[in-house]
């Protein structure tokens, strides 16, 4: 037996498909970083780590810098979501649990994807996220392994 | 008192929508804080105040800073401000105060240590505890995390080992402290009944904490095992009717979470033999194991918008569970339903952005056990069956 809740899944993915067929180009939101982070890739779960802020420094030892938008910003949430693999409140409950316990620290807040942008090309040590594909001399995008 | 309420109402209207933290040297040092302010209205007994006639007083502000000064060394301290009916007078308090140096750390593990005051990472929500922000509730499961007692679980000064490694299938977490615990007036009212002639403190090193964490790597699942041994000394005034003696706890819980994208589900259950040792003929207590347990659901109908329900137990003795015995040992004085509480509550969570929440709720008491004792000092006046609703404002940067 088909319960409502499926159907309306499968109706939800079908108009996903059409969409995404008829949507030339789908502009996929791209882990950055600052040029000196001196890194090309990341693992899911290495990306997990710094933006938990868990994992402070990038393997040549520079501090890093962790850039967001807001947790109700749509690009914060689909990026949270589709690359890191978690659900923006568990994002905050961790950061949370840092920055209230004296354990950690919580990442930079910026106001909007321009803010984003700069802040991560004139930090040392920067990560954040774009939508789409960016050209900028300071940053560089990460593939995710 | 509405002038609080209406202080709080006010700083919420103020808050820009996206407050940021404060942030200086290149934001390696952050600034956060929190204030909180709660209505609360019983139809019986003091909960956070004078609840019966409509209490304003619970209240918390917490001021913090940290500062990262390289990725292996951080600096971080607390302070709270935290007004709880007759339990807390709002008396600013250093919450933790801490030197974190983690020297080994890259994407498979992480070892280090801290020194200071530390909060107890006790269960799912000890280490914040006084956040409003952090808790399911405006109300803590008290059947856990008694407000009764809390200062008894709250922190500890000392040094604590922690350790944490990265697996494909999962995290685990490792702390271990030992130190000395902060204990206040409200743990000698829990412990001894009374605001004795005497006082009950730590003396040398008296606490240890250990607690053993695994999470799926997207924090789906999360199980834990914390566990606190302690022992507290009494030492007994000219005027106390109790003799010195000394009190030893071993509290554990065992803590379970489930996170979907539009659900969580959390339970947990703890258990604390407590023993009491040379207090003398006056006190009839000896030894009790004090055991405890919830199951909690909190369903997103938005990612704003939050509704849950909780069901607790607590008892004073797991071997009592009626209050039965407990009650004839004080000749029937205190009744037996002061030695359990049931408790179903409904709550909702509006953050009308991330840093304003305001929450409604509603609780169902069955039993008097969560109640303070210094609250409600004379057990002829407490009431079986009570009911609670609480409403809150909370702002954050």
């Amino acid at each position: 037996m088909i319960s409502r809740r499926s159907v309306r899944n499968i109706l939800k993915g079908l108009v996903a498909a059409a969409l995404c067929c008829a949507t030339p180009y789908v502009s996929p939101q791209e882990l950055i970083a600052n040029r000196d982070a001196g890194v090309e890739s990341l693992t899911r779960n290495e990306a997990r780590l710094y933006f938990t802020m868990r994992l402070k420094n990038w393997p040549n030892g520079t501090l890093v810098k962790v850039f967001v938008l807001p947790d109700n910003n749509p690009l914060h949430i689909r990026f949270s979501n589709e690359v890191l693999g978690l659900y923006p409140y568990q994002l905050r409950r961790v950061w949370d649990r840092q920055i209230f316990s004296g354990t950690g620290q919580a990442p930079t807040t910026v106001s909007s994807e321009q803010e984003m942008l700069e802040r991560v090309a004139k930090t040392p040590g920067a990560i954040g996220y774009a939508d789409g594909p960016i050209d900028h001399s300071n940053i560089r995008l990460l593939e995710v392994r | 008192m509405r002038t609080r309420l209406s202080i709080a109402v006010m700083l919420a209207w103020m808050t820009p929508s996206a407050a940021p933290a404060l942030e200086f040297v290149e934001g390696k040092l952050q600034v956060h804080g929190f204030a909180s302010q709660a209505v609360v209205k019983s139809t019986d007994n003091y909960y956070f105040g004078n609840s019966p006639e409509t209490s304003f007083d619970f209240t918390e502000i917490g001021l913090n800073a940290s500062y990262q000064k390289t990725p292996n060394l951080l600096f971080s301290g607390q302070l709270l401000v935290r007004r709880a009916g007759e339990m807390y007078d709002g008396t600013p308090s250093l919450d933790y105060g801490l030197v974190d140096f983690s020297p080994l750390s890259d994407a498979e593990k992480r070892l280090g240590v801290r020194l200071g005051r530390i909060k107890n990472p006790f269960g799912l929500y000890n280490e914040t505890r006084d956040v409003p922000f952090t808790r399911p509730s405006i109300f803590l499961p008290q059947a856990i995390y008694y407000d009764k007692i809390r200062n008894a679980l709250l922190s500890f000064d000392g040094i604590m080992f922690y350790g944490d490694r990265y697996l494909e299938q999962g995290n685990l977490s490792l702390n271990l402290g030992v130190g000395q615990s902060v204990i206040d007036n409200n743990v000698e009212w829990t412990y001894l009944g009374d605001d004795l002639d005497g006082d009950l403190r730590a003396e040398g090193i008296n606490w240890g904490i250990g607690s053993l964490w695994f999470s799926t790597p997207s924090d789906s699942l999360k199980l834990g095992l914390s566990a606190i041994l302690t022992e507290m000394d009494f030492n007994a005034g000219p005027e106390s009717p109790l003799s010195s003696g000394t009190i030893d706890v071993f509290d554990w819980v065992a803590s379970f979470q489930y996170n979907a994208a539009d659900w969580t589900i959390s339970a947990e259950y703890s258990r604390a033999p407590t023993r009491w040792n040379d207090f003398g003929p006056y006190w009839p207590f000896k030894d009790q194991v004090v055991e405890g347990y919830y199951l909690q659901g909190a369903y997103r109908l938005r990612p704003n918008l939050e509704i849950m329900s909780r069901y607790e137990e607590g008892f004073a003795n797991r071997k009592d569970r009626d209050g039965r015995d407990f009650s004839d040992l004080t000749g029937g004085t205190t009744p037996r339903f002061d030695f359990f509480s049931k408790i179903l509550t409904l709550g909702l969570r509006w953050d009308i952005n991330p840093n304003i929440m305001f929450r409604l709720e509603f609780q169902r008491h069955d039993g008097t056990y969560a109640l303070s004792i210094r609250e409600n000092p004379d057990p002829g006046d407490l009431v079986r069956e009570w009911d609670v609703f609480a409403a809150s404002v909370s702002v954050r940067f």
